[in-house]
């Protein structure tokens, strides 16, 4: 069969009613899901899964792809609103995009937002179906080693979105690594931090964490200050993004796809540190850099493409090599799994045409997302206006919901809450979130990729410079390093350490 | 109280389930002649013992009220696919509605360990696992519970268990993995799905079952976050042999990336050239298979158990949940509650007896 053919075939696959209808209700679905704080694209997948068994395969896998794309982009929608990222990967947005709304240009983050999700949506579907037979290959050369380096590598993120002192942001950065070492030991599986908890023998959960952090100082802040701002919320949500401010942040934006696709392909890393990562790199090479942190579009820009550039890049590993990167795609591995067809080299030989309506479908869905997107702006931009005597307690209700929704405990409220208390003690001393945000996510798999190094070397650490990727991060970690040095001789005042 | 709490995000979650749930046209009616008369002769029996006076809600008929059924294991696992597809062709013989609900972490003890306290009331049932339910209370001094803690009603699915290395590794077959061990301790390495989980136990199980003295020196023991990673890892000559669920590694032996060595089922497996453990010289090694059943709390009353059985043995005839079951690679059997408990107890001894007689224990 030729391509043509299989082009073709797949064509007449897609083009159905019902299997456009799937793909649409799926996007809809994962933009309200993944707006709702607690309920991640993980769960969203998970959940639409048995929908798909009794669909035709294409749909169903459609669907899910539909429902992954929606809950990834969904999740910037509280994160600029409301200071609640609705799932991890979104984490990176609320640094701007609040700042923003409360500067009264929610419409503007939320625009921005969806327009660069968009983009480094297609970018990502695009590189799957050009390269990936290419990129599965570099994901394969990254073992333990290079993702350490790469992790390591990373870290030095944190030096950029500290703020004004860094000796505070590493302060910040301390409590996150230490909150992160709760739970069971990798190697050893033996108990850390747990003080006889079986609830904690699992770890703090991120989404408790991550909704403490951020939504609970808010609403305690906005309590405090006691007054009901009517008529300056009203005027919120009616701005829009400029033609200017688009070309201002273009080149931020495909730089932060082509981030989200690497980081994508490469299993295992997901969205969140691709959202962080992105930012890092935009606030680096950005003539606004000081501006970041305090509601800079560019910001939004950048850490949006950085997460939904990872979305159709995941598919890379599992189509090409049948490997799924992460939990979503495992869950899409067992919808493809279901209806008998199994992901990896040979699908291409044998399901060519399955293969091509994946792709035409993935395509489809960039549009829908952006549909879906332009509505829920729509819808959900009014939420700036609600006077806060009425959208406090809906926050709250919500962040209660969300913690407690993640693994059906009434323990994770109570991380919620108590990472919450910690959070308000940080914004009233200055200390920023952030930091301790990235340490949380990162410092786990840091030490993971370490650690497993360290056992594939027998405990000799040239493994750690045994391929080409692992000294291009080391070089560029040192360049880093250099340069945040060379600043802060130059005149900035940074504290010493 | 918890319990009551995860009620309300749950129950929202299965009337999803009947409005867009499979098959609309041949579950619902078997929902409603269920359903219906159930409810009501449950409302008419309340009333009536409510009027009476005394403990209504204990007399009624179980179940009276949707079943969360816990999954220890994230959603989008082996576990949750079972155990959804379960809870999809449940309608047809349960009467009320399953929720299942992930109950995350530490290997499966986090969720776990919450059934055992939970009301023995059989609202809250959990789909117990090797992982939970054999390896961890084999290996883990510290875990919050036993295997006692629970009652079991039935296993109802089994995963054979396939050793693979890299096909661009060189090693093709079980022989030359224990020359390979034997010429380097310490540096053939397999990987896993974390500390207690099957693949832990399986890799030194087999190395150990071919003769090679003193395991856990002789190779390494890898851990990764998740069966993905640790696939990847082989895939990637990260790591130098995995042993797993078959089902985790079919696409790439198919694919021609992994190259099995062993299999434990009692026949050989259609699309895997391997030996079985039998043509080996090791039969011994056929309890290593990965498993889910149900169970629940210890204390749950004779009615519960009974029902469930009931219920266990008409789902696992199912053609709809036998097909996806199959499809996902797995066996669906149907073993009674004391063969399953057999099953279960023979299974805990040989990887207690492995853990005791290598020091794998973990305190």
């Amino acid at each position: 069969m030729s391509a043509y053919d299989a082009f073709l075939g797949a064509f007449a696959l897609v083009a159905q009613l019902d299997n456009v209808l799937a793909l649409a209700l799926g996007v809809v679905v994962g933009v309200i899901v993944g707006a709702v704080p607690g309920m991640s694209a993980t769960m969203a997948v998970a959940l639409a899964l048995p929908f798909t068994f009794t669909l035709d395969p294409i749909v169903g896998i459609l669907m899910l792809i539909g429902v992954y794309k929606g809950g990834i982009y969904g999740g910037s929608i509280p994160a600029i609103l409301i200071k609640t990222p609705g799932t991890p990967a979104s984490s990176c947005t609320v640094l701007d995009g609040h700042p923003m709304a409360e500067r009264g240009e929610a419409g503007k983050a939320l625009e921005m937002s969806l327009y660069a999700s968009c983009i480094a949506d297609m970018i990502s579907n695009l590189s799957l179906i050009l390269f990936a037979a290419w990129l599965a290959a570099f994901a394969l050369s990254f073992g333990p080693p290079e993702y350490f380096t790469l992790i390591l590598f990373s870290l030095t993120i944190i030096a950029g979105v500290a703020g004004d002192t860094l000796l505070k942001g590493l302060i910040s950065a301390g409590f996150g690594l230490l909150l992160a070492t709760v739970g069971l030991d990798l190697v050893y599986g033996t108990d850390r931090f747990i003080f006889g908890e079986a609830d904690l023998m699992s770890g703090l959960n991120f989404i408790p964490v991550l909704i403490g952090l951020f939504a609970i100082p808010e609403v305690l802040l906005q309590c405090t200050r006691g007054d009901d701002e009517i008529g300056r919320v009203a005027r919120l949500g009616r701005s829009h993004v400029t033609l200017a401010e688009m070309r201002r942040c273009l080149r931020s934006i495909f730089k932060s796809s082509l981030i989200g696709v690497l980081m994508g392909a490469i299993p295992g890393i997901g969205g969140a540190p691709a959202a962080f990562m992105a930012y890092g790199e935009a606030r680096r090479s950005s003539p606004n850099a000081a501006n970041f942190g305090r509601g800079e579009l560019e910001g939004v820009a950048a850490s949006e493409a950085g997460n939904n550039g990872v979305c159709g890049a995941t598919m890379i590993p599992l189509l090409a090599l049948g490997i799924p990167g992460d939990v979503i795609t495992a869950v899409i591995l067992g919808a493809f799994m279901v209806h008998g067809l199994q992901p990896g080299p040979l699908l291409f030989q044998q399901n060519i045409v399955v293969v091509y309506a994946i792709f035409i479908g993935i395509m489809l869905s960039s549009v829908f997302l952006f549909a879906t997107g332009m509505i829920a702006i729509r819808a959900f931009r009014r939420v700036a206006d609600i006077p806060k005597s009425i959208l406090l307690p809906a926050v709250l209700t919500l962040c209660v919901f969300g913690a407690y929704a993640v693994n059906n405990t009434m323990f994770d409220v109570a991380v919620m809450f108590a990472t919450g208390l910690f959070g308000y003690f940080m914004v009233r001393v200055g200390m920023p979130a952030a930091p301790f945000l990235i340490a949380f996510i990162l410092g786990p798999m840091l030490e993971d990729n370490f650690r497993q190094g360290m056992l594939m070397g027998q405990s000799d650490f040239s493994i750690f410079f045994r391929s080409p990727i692992t000294w291009f991060f080391w070089a560029l970690t040192a360049a880093t390093v250099a340069l945040l040095v060379w600043q802060g001789r130059k005149g900035r005042i940074v504290p010493a350490g | 109280m918890s319990e009551d709490k995860g009620r309300e995000p749950g129950s929202k979650q299965i009337r999803e389930n009947d409005i867009m749930g499979r098959s609309t046209a041949r579950t619902t009616p078997a929902v409603k002649t269920h359903a219906e008369p159930t409810r009501l002769a449950g409302t008419a029996l309340a009333a009536a013992l409510a009027l009476s006076a005394l403990t209504a809600t204990a007399r009624a008929e179980y179940p009276d009220r949707p079943i969360t059924l816990v999954v220890a294991y994230g959603a989008g696992g082996a576990t949750d696919i079972a155990a959804r597809n379960l809870a999809a062709v449940a309608p047809k013989y349960i009467p009320q509605p399953v929720l299942v609900v992930n109950r995350t972490g530490a290997g499966g003890a986090t969720g776990t360990a919450s059934v055992k306290s939970a009301d023995p009331d059989g609202y809250t049932m959990v789909v117990a696992r090797v992982g939970s339910h054999t390896v961890n209370p084999a290996m883990k001094e510290t875990l919050p519970y036993t295997i006692e803690d629970f009652r079991y009603v039935g296993v109802f699915e089994i995963n054979p268990v396939i050793c693979a290395t890299a096909a661009s590794s060189g090693i093709d077959s079980m022989d030359a993995l224990i020359g390979k061990i034997e010429a380097s301790p310490g540096e053939v390495t397999y990987s896993s799905s974390g500390v207690g989980s099957l693949l832990h136990i399986a890799g030194a199980l087999v190395i150990d079952a071919f003769g090679v003295e003193n395991v856990t020196e002789a190779i390494t023991h890898l851990p990764f976050r998740g069966g993905g990673e640790a696939a990847t890892a082989v895939l990637g000559g990260n790591a130098t042999f995995i042993c797993t669920n078959s089902s985790a590694l079919m696409g790439q032996i198919e694919a021609g990336g992994l190259k099995p060595l062993l299999v434990t089922t009692k026949e050989r497996m259609e699309g895997v050239d391997a030996p079985t453990v039998a043509e080996l010289g090791h039969p011994e090694l056929e309890a290593l298979v990965g498993w889910s059943g149900i169970a629940g709390p210890k204390d749950i009353p004779d009615e519960v158990h009974d029902a469930w059985s009931g219920w266990l043995d008409q789902i696992v005839a199912d053609e709809e949940f036998r097909k996806s079951l199959i499809a996902l690679g797995s066996i669906p059997v149907s073993m009674d509650t004391k063969e399953s408990v057999a099953f279960i107890d023979n299974q805990y001894e040989v990887f207690k007896g492995l853990v005791d007689k290598l020091g794998m224990r973990i305190e």
